[in-house]
Order: C-alpha cells, then structure tokens, then sequence
C-alpha cells in the first residue's frame, strides 16, 4: 500500500470525519437555539392519541410506504429511495471496514453484496438524475446543489462498486478515487442537502408530537 | 440582483420580523426540504394546471425558503446561487410573494401529510402571509376582514343590532313549534349556562336557518345554553392573514366572554377554521390558558343522541349523501370520525368521497380564498379536482361540517354545473329530530 493510499484511508478520512462532526455538532446548537412552539390547549382528536403515539408513527413513517399517498401511489419511488439508502449505508460501511477490518473483504460472497447494493443505488442514482433533469417540476425545484449532491453521490457509488473488492494488485486508483471522494463528501455534506438527515428527526418528532397530540396522527383512513 | 442594492422599509422589515418569527419547527421545515418532489402531486393546484410547475408545494416553499437561506442558514449566506438563496429588495418583489402565499397555496396541509421530511409548509406559508401583512401587503379582502375583525369583533362587520335581531328572529320563527317563549329558546346573555354556543358572522348574514336549526337541537335537548351578546365569533381571520395579534385578540374576547358569563363549556358551530382557531390555535396565540371545555357542535350533537337527549329518525334524511372534510377539521384538528359517526345516525345513505378524512382535498376556499377574488379564477380551477371527486359520488347533496366549505363548494358546484346542494350536520340533525 502506497502512503497516499495509506493517508487516503486513515488521515484524511479520520480528518474529514472530525470536521463533520464539529461542523454538525455547531448545527444541531444553531438548531435548537431556536426555541420550540409549544401547545397551550386541551388535545383534540380521538382519545388514545397522544403526542408520544404521533411522534413515533411520524418517525416510523419512513418504513410505512402505505402511510402517505405519495408514496403508496409511487411504489416505485419509494423503491428507489429505500436502495438509494440502503446504497449510502453500504457505502459508508465500505469506506470503514476497508481500513480497519478488511479482513471481512476476503468472503467474496460479502463483496458480491456489497457491489449488488452498492451498483443498484448508482443504477437508481442515474434514473434520479434522469428524473431530476428531465421533469419540468424538478428542474423548477432543483438548486445547483440539488445536481451535484446527487451526481456526487452517485459517482462515489461507482466507485465503491469498484473499490470494494479492496484489491490493489492492478493498481491503487480505485481505492484512491473511492477514499478522496469519500472525505469530500464527509466535508461537502454538512453544507449541502445531503445533511438531511441530520434535521430528519427532529422535523419528523415536532409534526408527530403536534399531530399526534391533535389526533391527526396516526392516520386514519377509509 | 445585486444584494448591494437598496432595499425598500418594506422589504427591510420583512427580514427584520423574519427572524422574530422562526421558531425550532419552522426553522426545521425551513432546512430540510431535500426537493424530492413527492409533494407535487398531493396539491389541488398542481392536478388542475398539468405542466405548470410554479404551483408546486416545493417551489412555493422555496419562494420563502430562499429568504431564510440567504439571511439565517449558513450556506445561503456564503454561497446563495448554489442553494438558491435570494432576497427581497422591492416592494415589488412582496408583492410577487403575496401572489404565491396568498393566490396560489390554501394552507390546505396536504403536501405536509405527503412530505417524507415531514416539512410543514402551510405552517410557514403562514408566516409569510404574516409578514407581508405586517407591512400592508395583502389581498384587499383580507385588508377589509381584518380591518372589520379588529373593529366590529366579527369578521363581516355585522353590528351587534343586526345580531340581536336575528337571533329574536330566529327564536319568534321557533315560538309556535316549540311551543316556549323566543326568550327561553334562544337565550342571550344567560349566564352560569352549561353550554355558550359561538357561530360565524356568516350564520347571522347568509344562513340565519342554521342558528335556528342549533337552537332547535339545544331546545330539544333541554340543554342550559346562551349565545352571548358580544364576542360570539368563533371565527378568527388571523389564521388565515398570518397575523398572530388579531388571532389571540380575537380569541380572546371570546374565552373572555365565556368566562364573564360563567359558561362551563364553549360549543363552537361547524365552522373548520373557526373551530381550529378557537379549539387549538386560540390559546397560543393569546397566551391564554382557558379555564372551561371547548368543542365543535358535531361532537355535542352526537352525545345529544348517545345520550337520548334527542332522538332522530334517520329516514327522514333519505337521500344519498357525501361528506366533504374539512382541511383545518381533518389535518389540524383529528375531527374526522365524529362527523361519520353522526352521519350514520341521521341519515340513511351516506356514501364516501375518495379519497377522504386526512387525504382529502381542499374545497379550494381554504385559507381565507374566498376574500380574495383576485385570486378567483385560478381558485376555481383548482376546483376542477374537488369537483370530480363530488361526481364521482353518484349524489346530489355535501355535507360539510365548514361555512367556509359551503362557501367553496358551492361555487366550485356551480362552476363545473354539478347541480349538487350543500348543507351541514346540523341540518340534517334538525330535520330528522323528533319532537315530541
């Protein structure tokens, strides 16, 4: 292993990790600085709702595909987003075990999942891009960010498609690719949409908790 | 635009008010919209204009997200064209925003139920509207509400002569089939009363006959209830303008009134926005904790009838009937079966709309439209979605638990010749009460 490659896998992702976390932990204090609305009045709705009931059905909802029309009615998208997730878990997972366990990388079997999950997101990576520049509403909503997070994403899955056998015998360029663009997107990340997951929960739990204590939450339908 | 230019007092106050009105669920719906696009087909407004994109739940929100990204959020102030940051410069340019968060969103929610973030843009959307009407900018109908709201204390400037009168006329009109002096049926001012009923000024104007309806059932159910004299209006157009002050002012004098007359419980008349105002936004916005019981006439109806209070006979209401939920009943409030439940009751076919309860669609006169008739034809439509689903019911009658909804509806049925008539619960409870 060159000492590029070394210092791409350890120092510069240890590096990049450290400055995510400083930069996320500022945003969480700017976050709850604000202060959180509250409701004075008696709960509304359906006795046995409670804000508790609502906040964690809001929170589920990412797993409850039949919970909002919107994705009940677009299963297909739904597809897309639980693969283009479950990609990014894997890629993470990847940039991790390549430089402190890669001893899990000698089961071929675990590679071949690994490349299964990982290539299905950059195939779904592609048709959003598609999607994201061939609709007029998405052009409509879409910033430069909104491009680029999903094209950097969906190279970085190229390129732990191709990293993941973590085989350096035909050279060192894929694994290289794969590490420098995985700090990039740690330090990109905080500042772009990609860091919407960091607000995920927190979006998700206040909706819940004021549906849930007004009985909208969970939804009833008929 | 170049942000060296100068801006406008407007403009400048806008921003100003902006930050004192963030607080952590705004600030979160603000920063975590990721532009999916899975709202865009949940709005009334996108299914009516195929190909329009400006009507789009997300490109809405991003109109007011961008000022929020360009002075509060990190990115937007350092890099604004990578994230489509943007400021407010002219008056002009507020006035291109209240034609988006007035004219073309009815704060209807149902892009919040279908957003996968859990972004609440009608929440925010009302911020704005608050903004821009801090400033004076606003549609000349919600000026004109306003205005008669903070002077007269109902939203439709009736005086309280004119009130009065209708409600002595109402109860003479009662005198002869119930039997009881006008006094004793519609009791004004009555205090240490179990219930003081609160109506919206439209009742007193267009359709005095479901005052007189609610008195019947009142009467009937030998309920102890008055109707105070002053502060009735259940309604609240601060829910709609965004303005917070006339929201808990306005509730206020409502909560007020009940407490000097000792009432043990407010009943508000079916009114979506009226009962969301007074039942769960009130308290907020007046900072007023409210010492009695608060609830929409549909659930008191329907204890009248569990009770044996009352009793109906639902053949009386034979024919086939659809319900029309009410966005501030169904997705800010959780009223949803209870209306189903009394339906069943008092009538005999009651027939579905779909889709319905959290997921239905806005009567297009949500959000205070109605006032706005500038924004008229664009609202009408939209009605093109709700008026299919009324077809689609195979009935001639709505009910609706919302005047506001009566109001829409109507005119989205004459609109699309529908030929469909549009009443409330608390008309088919009357009419298929028995007195005995």
């Amino acid at each position: 292993m060159s000492d590029l490659l070394h210092f791409s896998e350890h120092g510069l992702q240890e590096g990049a990790l450290l400055f995510m976390a400083l930069v996320y932990t500022t945003r969480i204090i700017w976050f709850l600085r604000f202060k959180a609305g509250g409701d004075r009045q008696a709960a509304t709705g359906a006795p046995g709702t409670t804000p508790m009931k609502g906040a964690v059905y809001s929170l589920a909802n990412i797993a409850l595909p039949w919970g909002m029309e919107s994705t009940r009615r677009k299963p297909l998208l739904y597809a897309q987003f639980v693969i283009f997730h479950l990609g990014v878990v894997a890629a993470i997972s990847l940039s991790m075990i390549i430089p402190y366990a890669d001893w899990l990388l000698e089961s071929t079997i675990l590679v071949r999942c690994f490349q299964a999950i990982i290539g299905a997101a950059f195939v779904v990576g592609i048709i959003r891009i598609i999607r994201r520049v061939g609709s007029p509403y998405m052009r409509a909503i879409s910033s430069p960010d909104d491009y680029f997070s999903l094209v950097l994403l969906t190279v970085w899955f190229l390129s732990a498609v191709l990293a993941a056998p973590n085989d350096a015998t035909g050279g060192e360029g894929h694994l290289l690719t794969f590490f420098i663009l995985t700090a990039f997107f740690l330090i990109y990340v905080p500042f772009s949409k990609i860091s919407h997951y960091l607000y995920y929960p927190f979006t998700r739990y206040y909706l819940g908790k004021t549906m849930g204590y007004r009985g909208v939450y969970p939804v009833r339908r008929g | 635009m170049s942000e060296k230019q100068e801006r406008s007092h407007k403009a400048q106050k806008v921003l100003e008010r902006m930050g004192q009105k963030l607080n952590r669920q705004m600030v979160g719906s603000l920063v975590a919209c990721v532009h999916c696009g899975m709202c865009t087909e949940s709005c009334h407004y996108v299914l009516a204009n195929p190909g329009d994109p400006t009507y789009a739940p997300a490109y809405k929100a991003d109109r007011i997200r961008k000022l929020f990204k360009r002075h509060f959020d990190w990115t937007g102030r350092v890099f604004p064209w990578w994230v489509k940051a943007g400021s407010v410069f002219t008056d002009a340019d507020l006035e291109e925003l209240k034609d988006i968060v007035f004219g073309k969103c009815t704060n209807c929610r149902r892009c919040t139920m279908n957003c996968p973030m859990g972004v609440d843009l009608a929440t925010f959307n009302r911020m704005a509207r608050g903004l821009l009407v801090s400033v004076g900018v606003m549609p000349e109908g919600v000026a004109v509400v306003s205005k008669d709201q903070w002077e007269t204390g109902n939203q439709m400037g009736v005086l309280k002569e004119d009130y009065v009168e209708t409600l002595e006329w109402m109860a003479e009109e009662l005198e002869e089939e119930l039997g009881a002096p006008a006094a004793d049926i519609i009791p004004i001012d009555r205090p240490d009363c179990d219930v003081v009923y609160s109506i919206n000024p439209r009742e007193v104007k267009y359709d005095p006959r479901s005052i007189a309806d609610a008195a019947k059932i009142f009467h009937v159910a030998g309920e102890s209830w008055t109707m105070p004299s002053e502060g009735w209006d259940m309604t609240n157009f601060g829910l709609f303008s965004g303005d917070d002050a006339l929201g808990g002012s306005v509730s206020r004098r409502l909560y007020e009134k009940v407490s000097e007359l000792r009432g043990k419980r407010l009943v508000i008349s079916e009114c979506g926005h009226g009962y969301r105002s007074t039942r769960c936004e009130g308290p907020n916005w007046a900072q007023y904790d409210v010492p009695f019981e608060m609830e929409s006439s549909v659930i008191t109806m329907l204890r009248y009838i569990k009770d044996g209070r009352i009793k109906v006979d639902k053949t009386r209401n034979a024919q086939p009937v659809t319900y029309h939920d009410s966005c501030n009943f169904a997705r800010s409030c959780g009223m949803v079966e209870e209306p189903r439940e009394l339906l069943n009751l008092v009538c005999t076919d009651f027939r579905e709309m779909y889709p319905n309860r959290a997921e239905n669609y806005c009567c297009t006169g949500g959000g205070g439209a109605m006032s706005m008739s500038e924004y008229t034809p664009q609202r009408l439509k939209s009605g093109k979605v709700k008026a299919e689903q009324l077809k689609a019911t195979n009935t001639e009658v709505v009910i609706t638990s919302c005047h506001n909804c009566v109001d829409g509806l109507t005119d989205v049925i004459r609109h699309y010749e529908l030929g469909m008539e549009v009443t409330q619960l608390v008309n088919l409870v009357a009419n298929a009460m028995v007195i005995e």
